[in-house]
């Protein structure tokens, strides 16, 4: 099927524009808001940021009535490790984000958008900047948009490099101006975020897909996918697969059809070992547990993992798993924020552990101690964060508990396949 | 009004009471580290989370705002695994130096791991990460990083109580600590707060640091009489010393209590504090001091003058007015009219005496002259002698100089003497004996003896009653309840 997100040769307006672009804008702004976020429930459109939440039931939780000014933001601050779909999204097709933008604010009330994007994202910055002005000049966004009496201002918002706030306070946090941590909840954003302003937060893909929804109707996106999980979804697939990249595929795509027909399968001499399905915070799948899921939000949920942000790890064997999890617990204990403590305490001490067991000093203990501390530190936190530490840590464990073991007894690398380098 | 059922318990609770608020309604105790009563809600410990019927997770019972028909566990196994867990993180970096440390003995870790824990640690000690260790912040308080967990009360304090913002989390992760903001200094006035708020011993005392073991102290109610507002307050005291003075909050005036007030306790203990009568600027005994005073008064007949004070207690100043009607003299006065209200906007009052509402009372039962009046006499030649209490001496400084007559006055400390005065009678401070004081809101408060005044020095209506003795107009008080009882009957 035709790419809905990842077009080509759509990265300027002009192009866009021939493509039939913001034709979907015009069609919402004829709508009344309410019926445009009923077209987005009807899709049946899931966040893509990770955690898949109905992206019409958040639209709806702003009130109604209240006073004030609300709030889009849009969440391109993509620091999963793993994931790098956002960023090849902006670059290649820019419009979709923007007019999913200016479509979403009417269908809120919102007159000012922010998109607040990952610092280092310097060439997708530069970019979007620049065709945020196009848009503006051609009067797709900013004031009396299409003349229609609509105002919708949009911000890009650089980050400065935390991985914290891709979380949606924190981010807020940050936006504002503050030191990026994660708010309590409730009360959630759409009743207090932004500026304490009712507000949305939604992933870049998300909105990106919506142009398409309102052009061809929410009942032929929700027809694109497994019914639950409807529509399609990018895949940022890395490790030794032949043709590792960004991929476009309907939810509920088999892992197999994902990696053989799509990434050209595993690179010559490899043979996979495990996959991390959603992003660094997901929990592995076994080849064999791999090989028979397939990726969409229940699939993935039943076979004890998470669609998350559709970051697609490929592990081949001979790839030492202490070591891979050693990686991912330097990172999260590099990036916890430190304000509630079993993410503040936990992240380092997990990392202390791995530390140890891969330089060979660590001990069977060891081993049950990293899962205790993993599961204290589960939905014992502020935001999510932890979790995303904890859950690797224990599926990593219960999986592949004997090269842990193997690394307790003094043979610290992976017993499982001699190691080709 | 929801109604919240906690361990089996139900209440009715105001609509915006938090589970913990309502746990505690109920006598229902939920460790916390982080939450207080009169900060904002950071909700960063996770000490006190709880099971709530329906919630796929543990709640915060701090930022969990009571529903109806909410049902609350504070005591299941999950909870208490969580109370274990969260003791464990929040110990694995402390340096566990509780035989050094100041805070032991009302330290909210070791409290907490007495009740909750008790595990055994799991942490080798040379992974702890290491942070800066007692640093002087400000003129009272002393940081220690490492034994900090991070609860940002100190930090909420400075941004909401004083709104002087000096502290922030620095950093991030867990090699974040508490740092004094760049060109800041902590020095807001109600810093020591700090170290009562702190669950821990990251903030101490320089003051209080290594004086005494907090578990030898004994507690005894006191009363702030360092301006009008008239906190209530505490005193910890041990072998005939005071060792600090904390906040006893109440509804009406304080939750917290100023450095200022803090030290007030310092004057009773002082090196120069006053056993003897002083005659000019030479120590004699009490006696034939009182003997040379009240030779002086008769002396003086119609033209002596009795000033009372806003520092001294109702009953005190009570004594100083029979004194006065035995004296046979027009010349008293008990008027003192101070600007008051909280000058800024936390707990400082405007009136810097504490009792100018008191010395009213006895106005009102006694008479006497307006203030006015009195220095007006005093500055027109008719008062030859004031006798007064040193601080309320001050009030009539110039008039004094100019008019020459002689001053009398009653001192805890020789510092407290002002120049010139002819003869000063010692007398036991309201550390060391009971008085009533009345604050700017018109609030009656108690003073309680805490420890014993040096020896021979009596409380200022017993050395009235020695003094009216040897003056001939003999009062004849038994107790300072007399000086009120003698007051009324006038």
């Amino acid at each position: 099927m035709e790419n809905i997100l990842l077009r080509e040769k759509v990265a300027d307006l002009q192009s866009y524009f021939a493509c039939g672009g913001y034709r979907a804008l015009k069609k919402a702004l004829a709508l009344k808001p309410a019926e445009v976020i009923e077209e987005v429930k009807k899709s049946g459109l899931r966040g893509r940021g990770g955690a898949g939440f109905p992206a019409g039931l958040k639209w709806s939780f702003i009130p109604k009535d209240a006073p004030g000014p609300r709030y889009l933001v849009c969440n391109a601050d993509e620091g999963e490790p793993g994931t790098f779909k956002d960023r090849e999204l902006m670059l290649k097709n820019p419009h979709a984000l923007i007019e999913g933008m200016a479509i979403a604010a009417y269908a809120i009330g919102a007159e000012t958008g922010y998109i607040y994007i990952r610092g280092e994202f310097t060439a997708e910055c530069a970019l979007l900047e620049r065709e945020i002005a196009s848009a503006r000049a051609k009067g797709f966004i900013g004031r009396n948009i299409l003349g229609s009496g609509i105002n919708f201002e949009l911000h890009l918002h650089r980050g400065a490099g935390a991985y914290i706030c891709g979380e949606e306070t924190a981010l807020l946090e940050s936006l504002e101006g503050f030191k990026g941590q994660p708010r309590l909840k409730p009360p959630f954003p759409a009743v207090k975020g932004l500026f304490a302003s009712p507000t949305v937060i939604n992933n870049v893909e998300t909105l990106a897909a919506v142009p398409a929804i309102l052009e061809k109707g929410g009942e032929w996106y929700a027809a694109i996918g497994t019914g639950k999980s409807t529509g399609t979804k990018l895949f940022s697939v890395s490790g030794p697969v032949n043709k590792p990249g960004v991929y476009e595929l309907p939810l509920g795509v088999t892992f197999r059809d994902l990696l053989e027909k799509n990434c050209g399968g595993m690179r010559e001499g490899t043979r996979l070992k495990a996959v991390i399905p959603g992003g660094s915070s997901t929990p592995v799948l076994t080849a064999e547990e791999a090989w028979a899921v397939k990726l969409d939000y229940e699939s993935l949920a039943t076979a004890g993992s998470m669609l998350g942000s559709g970051g697609v790890i490929v592990i081949e064997e001979g790839r030492c798993m202490v070591k891979l999890l050693q990686v991912l617990a330097r990172f999260y204990h590099h990036e916890s924020c430190g304000q509630c403590t079993p993410c503040r305490e936990g992240c380092g001490w997990i990392e202390k552990l791995l530390n140890r067991l891969e330089a060979g000093r660590g001990t069977k203990k060891d081993i049950d101690t990293l899962v205790s501390v993993a599961e204290g530190m589960l939905g014992r936190t502020i935001c999510p964060l932890a979790d995303a530490m904890a859950m690797p840590v224990i599926s990593f464990v219960k999986k592949f508990r004997s090269e842990f073991e193997a690394h307790a007894a003094g043979n610290y690398c992976p017993p499982d396949a001699p190691v080709k380098r | 009004m929801p109604k919240i059922t906690i361990d089996a318990r139900t209440i009715d609770v105001p609509k915006g009471t938090s589970v913990l608020e309502a746990a505690q309604l109920l006598g229902v105790y939920i460790p916390r580290y982080c939450y207080h009563p009169r900060l904002s809600v950071s909700g960063n410990c996770r000490m006190c989370l709880v099971e709530v019927e329906k919630a796929p997770k543990l709640l915060t019972a701090c930022s969990t705002e009571a529903a109806e028909g909410m049902v609350v566990r504070t005591d299941s196994e999950k909870v208490k695994a969580a109370r274990r867990d969260v003791l464990e993180f929040l110990l694995i970096n402390h340096p566990l130096d509780c035989p050094i440390c100041d805070q032991a003995g009302e330290c909210g870790l070791q409290d907490y791991y007495m009740d909750y824990s008790r595990a055994k640690s799991r942490f080798p000690a040379e992974d702890k990460v290491l942070r800066q260790k007692r640093r002087a912040l400000g003129p009272h308080l002393v940081l220690d990083n490492e034994r900090c967990i991070l609860c940002t009360r100190c930090v909420r304090f400075c941004s909401e109580v004083t709104k002087t913002s000096e502290l922030e989390v620095m950093e991030r992760g867990d090699h974040s600590f508490i740092d004094l903001k760049e060109g800041k200094a902590l020095d807001n006035g109600y810093t020591l707060n700090i170290a009562d708020l702190c669950p821990v011993g990251a903030w101490t005392s320089r003051d209080f640091r290594f004086k005494q073991r907090v578990w030898f102290l004994k507690k005894a109610p006191a009363v702030c009489l360092g301006c009008a507002t008239g906190c209530l307050m505490e005193a910890h005291y041990n072998d005939n010393t005071i060792y600090r003075l904390v906040p006893r909050p109440n509804a009406e005036t304080n939750t917290w209590l100023c450095d200022r007030g803090r030290m007030t306790y310092k004057a009773a203990a002082a090196g120069d504090r006053l056993s003897k009568g002083v005659i000019k600027n030479g120590l004699i005994d009490l006696e034939p001091a009182l003997r040379e005073a009240a030779t002086r008064i008769d002396e003086a007949k119609d033209a002596a003058a009795v000033l009372g004070s806003p520092w001294l207690s109702v009953e005190d100043n009570a004594a100083l007015a029979l004194l006065a009607g035995g004296m046979k003299t027009e010349n008293y006065c008990f008027d003192f009219k101070f600007e008051t209200g909280i000058a800024d906007g936390i707990l400082v009052n405007k009136d810097p005496s504490p009792n100018a509402a008191g010395a009213a009372r006895v106005k009102a039962a006694s008479g006497g002259l307006n203030f006015e009046e009195f220095l007006a006499r005093l500055s027109g030649g008719k008062i030859k002698l004031v006798l007064t209490e040193a601080r309320a001496a001050g009030l009539l400084k110039d008039a004094l100089k100019a008019s020459g007559a002689r001053l009398i006055v009653f001192a805890n400390n020789r510092g407290e003497i002002p120049a010139g005065a002819y003869a000063t009678l010692p007398y036991a401070s309201y550390f060391e004996t009971p008085g009533t004081f009345i604050n700017y809101q018109g609030l009656e408060r108690r003073t309680e003896p805490v420890v014993q005044a040096p020896e021979g020095v009596k409380p200022l209506w017993q050395v009235v009653n020695k003094l009216s003795a040897y003056s001939g107009a003999s009062l004849r008080l038994d107790s300072a309840e007399d000086a009120l009882k003698g007051l009324d009957k006038k």
